[in-house]
């Protein structure tokens, strides 16, 4: 049946109408989906909202999509005018069907810098596609432009103030309002990432978008990674095949390593804020200023502040202790989940990232675990029958985080000592609390043991490749 | 008990020919429908899909086959006044799409239909104070358009419109622990950042500060038992990862690591008999950007039938010949 072009005019005319007054009538739709119905049907509006979901018939969408698609060209072709409230609602329909045309989004970038749309209503345009599309790359890289305008508009200068009187007040309470809509911004964000991740298996647009996040909106906010840190665990738990999953969580442990050993460095001035080391994109508006936070203001610059005080650092486990977690979970996941590829990369990144910082930091200076002796050839010293850790001096020393453990670590690294045997958690746990960070003759003993016990050919080829990376990579 | 890799299992039956002919009759074809909503959807890349579809034939020696004058005209006018180029027309321009139409204008030599100056304006205006360079003026940053930036500049022969210093910084700090290297610093490491990383640090003439072995290893880490490449641990191998993968290991002199008779194997169980082009996959459905890969990929194994291809700008050796452009490799 041939549709004249009148026809199709209307009808698409219609639909687009329709979608949006759909979100006029519901602005809680949160999911967007093509209903398959090849059957055209022109009395009927193929929109169909339920619940909070928006469907599109698809018999339209092969009308529709076209249509709108070039009559947005003409506009930016300046060959055709459309008025914004027209191309509000036709980028609206066409990136709801085909998200990475890019050059919609620039229309709604331009759109949103004339005041005509607000940068909340594009989050949940995305949002609302990544529903549908959830790792459509241009989605991701329109979320970040926005998320620049709302850190430019959150660091400006504060509005003219009426009464000089109460500026500082004012001032204080605007900061504060701000500092709050950001950390609610930021929230959101690490909950359009999650749902996105949930979506598509290692979707790498998801997880990157999520670092970029942090990185730009919390930089060196201790309070964000580690509340990341443990709200990832059950996630990647579920997930075990999802290389980008735990690759953001290596991201926030190199973070929280990078934050908490500045402290370290300046724990003679708890007051003081050291700016971090340019980890972080630079193309970033804001640069943390160094600034005193011990009167407890936000900075102005850095979005979600992020003072290291005493109270904060205190109240952070000590790095040995997060490592030892860290590796604690990726045993359990690997010794539950024989054969995935992506726990062994995590193990491997996590061993990386202690094995340097041990180094960086004189954290059991001179122990000799890495002389040649001691490497896995040696099987019946390291692996010994693995007891809890020993309580009481030696790992008090181990606590500490400012390298005067060596004895203890010593102690521990000769017993060959280092991760428990799970077999013995119980123990431990009743025990006084332990961190027992990984050590070289600690994981050729865990590779030893996963190789005794398994029965997954994969399993005993990923243990080989770990054991063949620890000692060209790390044994040298 | 064991678990089940992520990978495919290519039937008995799956194509072990190459069907060049085949191939080449495929993209002929392709696109002659314009009005088809799957054209559409895809225009937002077509400067792109061009050059797929262009460097294909050329590889398989079928360019004439297309029509010069008709992308001649097409690519001119998608220049922008800023010197950009967008996908297609009245879209908006992009560095992604500048780079496609400099590779599509270099295979025809015909680059001065467009205003040149302008262009390499353009690109460098995208580089930032770090030494990245943003895909158009709204500022995404990615290493991507490094490389896409410097292969342009490259086949311009103006590759001193930058600051190349600052920009082998930013790609230097992009790379991982694993000796990877992601979208952005901090960014987890993908195979096709990788071959943009290290095809940008050849131009640049750095690949010795790549860490070839470590980075090797990664690399042929990426096949499976069925012979094909994934892009990072635990996902199904793609035969666009053929390229990125591949690419990267010759442009790092590690190509041998790689079991080559299982991968050729996968990539030509990827063809479609009947209609032509290569799949992501056996069994899937075909496109020209596959197809692209998947005859890449068969010439850097040293297909006899298929031209020799440049593994840094995945173009025609003889064509990079003509420019006098010999992008480093490691051995």
């Amino acid at each position: 049946m041939a549709e004249t072009e009148n026809e199709v005019e209307v009808l698409v005319q219609r639909v687009v109408k329709d979608i949006n007054n759909a979100f006029k009538r519901n602005p809680n739709i949160d999911e967007i989906g093509l209903i398959p119905c090849p059957e055209v049907r022109y009395n009927r509006s193929p929109i169909v909202l339920v619940e909070n979901k928006l469907g599109v018939e698809s018999w339209c969408v092969k009308y529709l999509l076209p249509y709108v698609h070039n009559k947005l060209l003409l506009y930016r072709q300046r060959k055709q005018w459309l008025d914004r409230e027209a191309l509000v609602d036709i980028t609206c329909t066409l990136l709801l069907l085909n998200p990475d045309f890019t050059t919609a989004w620039n229309v709604r970038k331009e759109l949103l810098q004339c005041g005509a749309l607000s940068p909340e209503r594009d989050l949940y345009l995305g949002k609302l596609a990544l529903t549908k599309f959830p790792k459509s790359p241009e989605t991701w890289i329109h979320r970040r432009w926005i998320l620049q305008q709302v850190l430019r508009e959150c660091s400006s200068p504060g509005p003219d103030r009426k009464d000089q009187g109460d500026g500082d007040r004012h001032d204080a309470a605007e900061k504060t309002r701000l500092s709050e809509h950001l950390h609610r911004v930021l929230y959101e964000e690490m909950k359009v990432c999650a749902d996105a991740a949930g979506r598509y298996p290692s979707n790498y647009n998801a997880w990157s978008h999520r670092i970029w996040v942090l990185q730009n909106m919390a930089p060196g906010n201790l309070q964000v990674l580690h509340d990341e840190l443990s709200s990832m665990r059950q996630w990647v738990s579920m997930h075990v095949s999802d290389h980008s999953g735990f690759h953001y969580r290596q991201f926030l442990l190199k973070a929280l390593v990078r934050e908490l050993s500045q402290s370290l460095s300046s724990s003679s001035s708890p007051q003081h804020y050291h700016p971090q080391p340019s980890s972080n994109p630079s193309h970033s508006p804001h640069k943390a200023n160094p600034l005193h936070q011990a009167n407890g203001e936000a900075t102005a610059a850095a979005p979600c502040p992020s003072p290291h005080s005493p109270e904060d650092l205190a109240s952070m486990p000590a790095l040995p202790q997060l490592f030892h977690q860290e590796v604690e979970l990726c045993t359990d996941l690997i010794k539950s989940f024989p054969g995935h590829e992506t726990l062994w990369c995590h193990r491997r990144h996590v061993f990386y990232l202690w094995h340097h910082w041990r180094r960086d930091h004189h954290y059991g200076q001179g122990f000799g675990s890495e002389s040649p002796h001691l490497n896995h050839t040696d099987a019946g010293l390291s692996s010994h029958p693995h007891t809890a850790c020993p309580g009481g001096v030696g790992l008090d020393r181990v606590q500490r985080r400012n390298g005067q453990a060596q004895e203890g670590q010593d102690a521990m690294e000769v017993d060959g000592v280092g991760v428990p045997d799970p077999r013995d958690t119980k123990r431990l746990k009743r025990g006084p609390p332990g961190p027992c960070p990984p050590a070289l003759p600690s994981e050729h003993s865990f590779i030893a043991s996963v190789l005794d016990s398994c029965r997954s050919p994969e399993q005993g080829r990923f243990a080989l490749a770990y054991r063949k990376w620890l000692d060209s990579v790390i044994g040298q | 008990m064991g678990t089940q890799v992520k990978d495919v299992v290519i039937k008995s039956d799956a194509p072990s020919a190459l069907l060049l002919d085949k191939h080449a009759d495929y993209i002929a074809a392709y696109g002659s429908k314009k009005d088809d909503y799957e054209y559409t959807l895809s225009e937002y890349l077509r400067m792109s899909g061009i050059y797929w579809g262009l460097t294909v034939m050329d590889l398989m020696g079928q360019l004439t086959r297309m029509n010069q004058q008709e992308i001649s005209d097409f690519i001119k006018s998608c220049q922008h006044d800023c010197g950009g180029i967008s996908a297609s027309i009245g879209h908006d321009p992009h560095v992604l799409y500048t780079l496609s139409a400099v590779q599509i204008l270099s295979l025809y030599d015909n680059v001065n239909v467009l205003d040149v100056d302008k262009m390499v304006e353009y690109v460098r205006g995208l580089q930032q104070e770090d030494g990245s360079f943003a895909g158009d003026k709204w500022g995404e940053i990615d290493t991507r358009f490094s490389f896409c930036a410097v292969a342009t500049l490259a086949l311009l022969g103006r590759l001193d419109a930058i600051n190349m210093d600052k920009a082998v910084e930013f790609v230097l700090s992009c790379m991982n622990f694993d000796g990877g290297f992601g979208c952005r610093p901090g960014s987890e490491s993908h195979a096709g950042q990788i071959y943009c990383c290290t095809g940008f640090l050849s131009i640049a003439g750095q690949l010795h500060q790549v860490n070839a072995d470590l980075l090797g290893w990664w690399l042929c880490e990426r096949q499976l038992p069925s012979g094909g490449l994934n892009g990072r641990p635990e996902k199904l191998p793609d035969v666009c990862y053929s390229w990125w993968v591949l690419a990267s290991l010759k442009i790092i002199g590690r190509i041998h690591w790689i079991d080559k008779s299982k991968l050729r194997s996968f990539i030509l169980a990827c063809q479609d008999e009947e209609t032509g082009g290569f799949a992501d996959r056996p069994g899937d459905m075909v496109d020209p950007f596959h197809t692209l890969f998947g005859v890449a990929g068969l010439s850097l194994l040293g297909e006899g039938q298929i031209k020799d291809v440049n593994p840094v700008l995945c173009m025609p050796e003889d064509v990079l010949e003509r420019l006098g452009l010999h992008p480093d490799l490691l051995s």
